[in-house]
């Protein structure tokens, strides 16, 4: 089963993502996979946050900022995996060096389709995103280029998702499918 | 009138093109302070309403005015309500204006659909 949940920042995504997916693994290897590649001290802060919130939960930690079917070289491909987040991931696969605006768009496609597959390779795959399209601002190309890719990637993934959810203030929006129950 | 509302790039004109059996000769899309209600399918008022507030145009007495041209078309806005408060005025007026304009497009709509992901979510 394949599970897409977006929406705002900081609405408890990944707390959802974490219950779902231990739900889906039914006592199974349960993996969470960590996209992101802190750059200072507040992401590591973050981390350290996220690490705390699902300590306790089973989950195998692996850790992938870019190329994401690679993680499937070692891990168990009958395990439910919760991705966390296709936000994170694309940011290092468009951006390849973090402090240059320079990017790779061509990556950042491959990234889409790479994290389908990844989805439909596994037995279980939770996946979030973040739901950043609207507000009143008029970015810049390199802005609108990165909110673009992610919704693409997003778009791509709730069209081949069985179950589509969008979070609000830790309570669940169903756009598809039925919730594992 | 259908309206169609959902956050940049979420899918809002493939999802019209689907489900109203469209083409792109059925579509007028905003750029500036013009609009052809000619055509089935209007993409982007809050592009001609960004272009209107510039030049001092009164949205709703525009739209009000013209609502036999447009009460059969399907009508597609961008949602651009839930950041922060923008820090230019004219960002702000372009948001209250669009906002304002949605809500009373919303009140003459026969149905309203918000694509999310590329999914419609039937809110009237």
């Amino acid at each position: 089963m394949i599970v897409f949940i977006s929406g705002g920042a900081k609405n408890g995504k990944s707390t959802i993502a974490q219950d779902l997916t231990v739900q889906l693994s039914a006592g199974g290897t349960h993996y969470y996979v960590a996209t992101m590649i802190p750059a200072d001290e507040e992401d590591n802060e973050r981390i350290r946050r996220h690490i705390e919130d699902r300590d306790g939960l089973g989950f195998e930690t692996i850790e992938v900022g870019r190329n994401i079917l690679s993680c499937l070289e070692t891990a168990d491909c009958g395990g439910t995996f919760m991705l966390d987040s296709v936000t994170a991931l694309l940011l290092n696969e468009l951006f390849p060096d973090p402090l240059c605006p320079e990017m790779d768009v061509e990556s950042a496609r491959r990234c889409g389709n790479d994290v389908v597959t990844f989805a439909q390779s596994v037995k279980n795959a939770v996946i979030v995103s973040d739901f950043i399209y609207s507000d009143a601002a008029r970015y810049d190309k390199v802005t609108e280029t990165y909110r673009k890719c992610l919704a693409d990637i997003d778009r791509k993934l709730a069209a081949a998702s069985d179950v589509v959810i969008e979070v609000a203030a830790g309570n669940m929006i169903l756009h598809k499918g039925e919730l594992p129950g | 009138m259908k309206l169609i509302i959902g956050g940049a790039f979420q899918g809002k004109m493939e999802f019209a093109k689907e489900k109203y059996n469209l083409t792109d000769e059925d579509i007028f899309m905003c750029t500036a302070d013009e609009i052809d209600f000619s055509k089935a399918c209007i993409y982007g008022i809050e592009e001609f309403v960004y272009a209107c507030i510039q030049n001092g145009t009164d949205l709703l007495k525009f739209f009000t005015e013209h609502k036999e041209e447009w009460s059969g078309s399907i009508l597609i806005c961008q949602d651009i309500f839930c950041g922060v408060v923008p820090l230019g005025a004219d960002m702000r007026e372009w948001r209250q204006v669009t906002g304002q304009l949605c809500k009373y497009l919303s009140g003459e709509a026969e149905s309203v659909s918000r694509i999310f992901c590329g999914l419609e979510q039937k809110l009237k």
